[in-house]
């Protein structure tokens, strides 16, 4: 009786061993020689739970900066679709576009087949094209990094994802040098108020949100961030006049030529800020990359941080 | 001293219960059913991603008809056609022909060559809703994405534009209402207070939207880029309901062409026609908008062009609008999919717009054919 059973005792056995292993997720569950990588479950930015079937060899992205993550862990070569927008690095350049002026082509996501797709949150990636793809049965796993610290989780997020984690360790052991090596030179100097202008339309003036990445980027680079409306990101001018920037730092300058720091300083009513009497006024050509999450995003910190004490970084 | 017949000056000359013979009818409605399933085919087989003629009429063989074809395409295909495109092109359908249906009741019902299905509210209305549910998860994390956001089969956006667009107009109509009677001219400019007021809060909540603008602007705009099934099976049997609905009652809308006191004195019940007239074109505006943010055009100019094909009885003018606003959109979805995912608004009004004036000028009967 008991032999005739043993088949499928050892077959329910082998279900429920299986079974306690496959939702592993967390990196330090088991060895990773021991337990299968996928089917993996990760949560992501947006605290969605997102099942990975097996290694994703067709991944698409839909940001720029969950581009430069896939190819900062070696894997430009599985990505199967990117944004008009992506120009980093060099080599995206080829790949298939899937994003059109920040329109998402549904038709040419599912044609590119991905087995993975990276999402971006906080309506980069509009929610409603966000749950689209997911109810077509695609993984989606949305990216949306809002402190230097998530930039590192979400880097050891995607790899985890797409079978890299070793790189990961890598790409996030270097940033977090690096990022080391600028608390370290501005720790101790003075912080300077910082208005950081992302652009001025229409008479409104756009900054840094309150509790935003930008803010928490200037406030890590040694500055003492002058932030606008946590939803609009706008300021007031009268705001910014009571605020009294030290420093300006002109973003919108490494997209307009026509933004320099004496044409701000002609601006009606700027003249009694500290910063435009002292003349402290820079153009931040690194924008781009101050305000693209991703692994160059110590490079716009350390910009950042040598426009806002130049005295205590080597010139370049 | 009679408001309406000064709205109306022809209507006492034109035959009531004449309407247009046997064959127009058969070739007007025979004509939109060709243009109809042309539009249908072309738009289900066209976009941006190119895939086979064969395999497409394969797919639709297999999945619609259950025939027991090879399959020879990649599954990608398959969802691209039978999940993507269909319920677009379907929703097009639904919602173009509601539109066209609702604007040709309202014309009719307020003697007024301006009305829209909009008129009286519910865009206004819809886009406050639809503007507070795009808005509300930046305010309320727990509504964001992927957090359970879909009842009845539908998001949070669809839900508040729906409920907006119907809820202004019965406020609109109440606020009207003096005395038993709403008098259309009172009804017209209270909807425009109204609605003045709704777009203030919408304007409102855009500034403070920050990323969510694009998505504010894409759907004030109108876009079908969020169809899906599912709703499609919310919009579908509320649009369904009223068409039928309001289809039945073109005996009464021809009366009520005579103004008010005519219509009373012919033994309708003017006031209560209005209100149900009322409340059902805007059940299917509000089922339409909701789906697909508020697109223009459609519902203006499709009516007044089939009342220049086929005179004022709506017995044919119902059923031709709904045809026709059904083919009109779903053509000019296929365009705004083509120029690369532009919201389809913008291709109802810079087509329909100047075919509309040209048309204009052709017949210079347009405000005639209205009485």
């Amino acid at each position: 009786m008991i032999t005739r059973l043993r088949p499928l005792l050892l077959a329910v056995l082998a279900a429920i061993v299986l079974g306690a292993c496959t939702p592993s997720g967390s990196p330090n569950t088991s060895p990773a020689s021991l337990a299968p990588a996928f089917p993996l479950t990760l949560t992501d930015a947006a605290g969605r739970s997102v099942t990975i079937p097996s290694d994703p060899l067709r991944i698409v992205s839909l940001a720029p900066s969950n581009t430069e993550i896939v190819c900062a862990l070696d894997a430009c070569d599985r990505l199967v679709g990117v944004t008009d927008f992506d120009d980093y690095p060099a080599e995206v350049a080829d790949i298939p576009k899937v994003v059109i002026a920040a329109q998402v082509d549904l038709e040419k996501v599912v044609a590119a087949e991905p087995d993975l797709v990276l999402a971006a949150g906080n309506e980069l990636t509009p929610s409603s094209v966000i749950d689209d793809l997911a109810e077509l049965g695609l993984p989606v796993l949305v990216l949306y990094p809002s402190t230097l610290e998530e930039v590192y989780q979400e880097i050891h997020l995607v790899g985890a994802a797409i079978g890299a984690r070793d790189a990961a360790e890598t790409v996030v052991a270097d940033m977090l040098e690096r990022a080391d090596a600028v608390a370290r030179a501005v720790a101790g100097a003075p912080a300077p108020r910082v208005f950081y202008e992302v652009g001025v339309f229409a008479g409104t003036i756009y900054t840094a949100g309150e509790d935003s990445f930008l803010a928490s980027l200037v406030a890590a680079a040694g500055g003492e961030p002058i932030t606008g409306d946590p939803l609009s990101t706008s300021i007031s001018l009268e705001q910014l006049i009571a605020a009294d920037p030290q420093l300006i730092l002109l973003g919108d300058a490494a997209y307009d030529p026509s933004i320099t720091p004496a044409a701000v300083a002609l601006r009606p009513g700027w003249h009694v800020m500290s910063a435009v009497r002292d003349g402290s006024i820079r153009i931040m050509l690194d924008d781009p990359v101050i305000t693209r999450p991703g692994p160059r995003i110590v490079a716009g910190l350390e910009a950042l941080a040598r426009a806002i004490h130049p005295d205590l970084f080597d010139p370049i | 001293m009679r408001a309406e017949s000064v709205v109306t000056p022809v209507a006492a000359a034109r035959p009531l219960v004449l309407g247009p013979s046997l064959t127009r009818t058969g070739v007007v409605l025979g004509f939109g059913a060709v243009l109809g399933v042309a539009a249908m085919a072309a738009a289900v087989t066209a976009g941006s991603v190119g895939i086979d003629l064969g395999d497409t009429a394969g797919i639709l063989g297999r999945r619609l008809l259950g025939l027991p074809l090879p399959v020879t395409w990649p599954a990608s295909s398959e969802t691209i056609i039978v999940d993507l495109r269909l319920p677009r092109v379907l929703t097009a359908m639904l919602v173009g022909g509601g539109l066209a249906i609702a604007g040709t009741v309202f014309q009719g019902l307020l003697r007024n060559p301006l009305a829209d299905p909009y008129i009286i509210g519910t865009a206004a209305g819809a886009s406050l809703g639809a503007t507070l549910g795009i808005v509300a998860p930046l305010i309320v994390p727990a509504l964001a994405v992927g957090a359970g956001t879909a009842w009845l089969g539908i998001g949070v956006v669809q839900l508040l534009a729906f409920v907006g667009g119907l809820g202004t107009v019965l406020l609109v109509y109440a606020i009207a209402r003096g005395g038993g009677r709403v008098p259309v001219v009172t009804l017209l400019l209270t909807g425009y207070a109204v609605s003045a007021v709704l777009a203030a809060g919408v304007a409102l909540l855009m500034f403070f939207s920050g990323r969510v603008l694009g998505a504010i602007f894409g759907w004030l705009m109108g876009s079908l880029a969020g169809a899906s099934w599912s709703q499609l099976a919310f919009a579908a049997p509320l649009v369904g309901i009223g068409f039928v609905l309001l289809l039945v009652r073109w005996r009464r809308l021809n009366v009520l062409l005579l103004g008010d006191a005519q219509a009373a004195h012919l033994g309708v019940d003017v006031e209560r026609e209005k209100l149900i007239l009322t409340a059902l074109a805007s059940l299917t505006t509000s089922a339409a908008v909701a789906i697909s943010g508020t697109i223009g055009f459609v519902g203006l100019v499709v009516p007044h062009v089939l009342r220049l094909a086929t005179g004022p009885d709506h017995r044919l003018l119902l059923p031709a609008s709904a045809l026709y606003g059904a083919s009109l959109l779903t053509l000019a979805d296929l365009g705004a999919r083509l120029a690369g995912g532009i919201p389809v608004g913008i291709v109802t009004a810079l087509l329909g717009a100047p075919f509309f004036l040209w048309l204009l000028r052709r017949s210079r009967s347009v405000r005639a054919g209205l009485s």
